[in-house]
């Protein structure tokens, strides 16, 4: 399957953040590193995978976060041509709980920072 | 003859006996393939979590129905595989067993609520992810090629239960939308 680009990208970037901040002012540090943990946004991405139907993606796509149809039909697009999409974000916890969500429907999904 | 209709009480499914033999087998194989691994202390299975990650499956058609969480991070997988894989197996299974339940065995027409069609589809899927792996579709352009396999080719029997479990889930989700 195709991998990589702008997510993980974007990964490192968050994870430089705290470096910079510590350099700047010592004592600001674990705040930062608090912050990571409760506030920082993720999201759940669906890759793209040979087996399921463009027509079910879409299906999935609207049942389970009650997307309108074209905003699914244009996330189930971007699964199909650009290898993956970020269907949603939010607290790790709620990721965790989308991914469990699309496994259930068969869907290839993985949690990332956002 | 295979039928799928919407009428007002629900999804009216007609199949022939020899679908339904062939697919209340392939649901009870994947059913199979979801048992899960015994825990490593027999007490786990009584406090309803594991204390240690179970290993990602060794048959990648059982991997590919319980699949990773965290792509590079190997640790976050293990964890949430710990908390999360046996509810995953349990969910799937429970699945199956609405198909199991209502298909109409021998051949014959039931109608279905819109959560047993949902049962259905996510079943279905499970079928051909199993079905695709054995396949070896690995991109996209191996599962096009399947439609056009020549009649000797070994494959062809099980690649022609595939694209047929395809055309009848999109039959479903069509009736859905």
């Amino acid at each position: 399957m195709r991998v990589v680009g702008a997510l993980e990208d974007n990964a490192r970037m968050t994870t430089i953040a705290p470096d910079r901040v510590a350099e700047t002012g010592g004592d600001t540090r674990r705040e930062v590193d608090e912050d990571e943990d409760t506030d920082q946004v993720w999201v759940t991405v669906v890759w793209n995978d040979p087996v399921n139907l463009m027509v079910y993606v879409t299906y999935v796509l609207q049942k389970l976060f009650g997307y309108d149809r074209e905003k699914a039909h244009a996330l189930m697009l971007d699964v199909h041509y650009k290898g993956r999409a970020a269907v949603s974000s939010g607290s790790r916890d709620e990721m965790e709980r989308d991914v469990t969500r699309l496994h259930a429907y068969g869907l290839w999904a993985t949690i990332s920072r956002g | 003859m295979n039928r799928i209709k919407r009428i007002r009480s629900g999804v009216e499914i007609t199949l022939d006996g020899d679908v339904t033999s062939l697919l209340a087998q392939l649901v009870s194989h994947v059913d199979a393939v979801l048992e899960p691994p015994p825990a490593a202390d027999p007490l786990e299975t009584v406090v309803g979590l594991r204390g240690q990650a179970p290993p990602v499956p060794d048959d990648p058609a059982e991997a590919r129905l319980l699949p990773e969480a965290y792509r590079d991070d190997d640790e976050a997988a293990a964890e949430f595989r710990r908390r999360a894989s046996d509810d995953l197996r349990s969910t799937k299974r429970d699945a199956a067993q609405v198909v199991l339940t209502t298909i109409p065995t021998g051949g014959g027409r039931v109608v279905l609520t819109e959560g047993q069609v949902d049962a259905w589809l996510r079943t279905l899927t499970d079928v051909r992810l199993v079905l695709g792996t054995h396949l070896d579709l690995t991109d996209d352009e191996a599962a096009d090629e399947l439609e056009y396999l020549a009649g000797t080719d070994p494959r062809r029997p099980m690649a022609d239960t595939y694209l047929f479990l395809g055309h009848l889930q999109e039959s479903l989700v069509q009736v859905l939308l």
